[in-house]
């Protein structure tokens, strides 16, 4: 049986991620660990007392787990969720109302073992268009899903 | 009555690259990954992990500070977990640096469940002074 025998190259762009930020959703994100107590992402106070803020954050692990959802979606879940990587930079602040969009560029492809890293830039950008975060991901994309070389 | 916080003063100076924590234990439920994929709003997301911040959470037991804010995040994934099964994480110091005035320390955790599986590894970068922040930040 065949793989997907998808191709990869330099400069393609993968299809955005756009995330409506709630404090529900951060709460939820919060809470889903069994934290219940107030932090600068659920509590305006707690914010304003720990980061100087107005208001409350989400936690910069949503962001990457958003960066991990854009690459997943591309790469596939058999691929991704076992060779998957994200190194994400937190630059602004995601609040809740904010609408963040998650895009991705392959900037490289390289050859191992058991198939080809492939490396993509991320962005995260809010409705504002200012940049919330930035870096990069890869996966292995088995050689069973690439095309055969000529 | 309050319980008294046992908890270290950090000394960021002092502190040691290398330093491991005591393993932490969990076992993830499926309560715990379905309020992760409503709050991430991804019906297939895969590591419900990285909401459980288990990377600090060994340091938050051993150091008191000022507070932190997360300045970078890397994550590797090995095996998505399984719910119900208990999760061991093992958790040191990987670095500290000083960039702007502004000190930092990284944390780095490997989660295994209680098959042998390995999970995931996080590597967190933290600054130390969350008020910078929000000076940068512009409230």
């Amino acid at each position: 049986m065949g793989g997907l025998n998808r191709s990869y190259t330099v400069d393609d762009e993968l299809p955005p991620l756009v995330k409506e930020m709630t404090q529900e959703a951060i709460n939820l994100f919060e809470g889903s660990a069994g934290d219940s107590g107030p932090s600068q992402f659920t509590d305006e106070e707690t914010a304003r007392e720990t980061l100087g803020t107005e208001g409350t954050v989400a936690s910069g692990r949503m962001s990457l787990s958003f960066a991990i959802e854009l690459l997943r979606r591309y790469f596939g879940s058999d691929v991704y969720n076992h060779t998957g990587t994200v190194d994400l930079r937190f630059l602004r602040p995601v609040r809740p109302g904010d609408t963040i969009t998650f895009t991705g560029r392959i900037t490289g492809v390289s050859r191992e073992v058991n198939g080809s890293r492939v490396s993509v830039e991320i962005k995260a950008e809010n409705q504002r268009g200012d940049t919330t975060g930035a870096g990069q991901g890869s996966a292995v994309v088995p050689n069973a899903y690439l095309p055969s070389e000529e | 009555m309050v319980e008294a916080d046992e908890r270290i003063l950090l000394d960021w100076d002092a502190l040691e690259v290398g330093e491991t924590f005591d393993s932490y234990e969990y076992v993830l439920t499926q309560e715990m990954i379905d309020t992760y994929r409503k709050g991430v709003m991804d019906s297939e997301a895969s590591f419900p992990t990285i909401s459980h911040k288990v990377d600090v959470k060994q340091y938050n037991a051993r150091y008191q500070d000022a507070g932190s804010v997360n300045a970078r995040c890397a994550f590797h994934c090995y095996n998505p977990p399984v719910a119900g099964k208990r999760i061991t994480v093992r958790a040191w110091i990987a670095d500290k640096y000083l960039r702007r005035g502004k000190n930092y320390i990284v944390t780095e955790a490997v989660s295994v469940d209680e098959d042998g599986r390995l999970i995931d590894r996080v590597i967190t970068h933290e600054l130390k002074q969350p008020t910078e922040v929000g000076k940068k930040w512009g409230g």
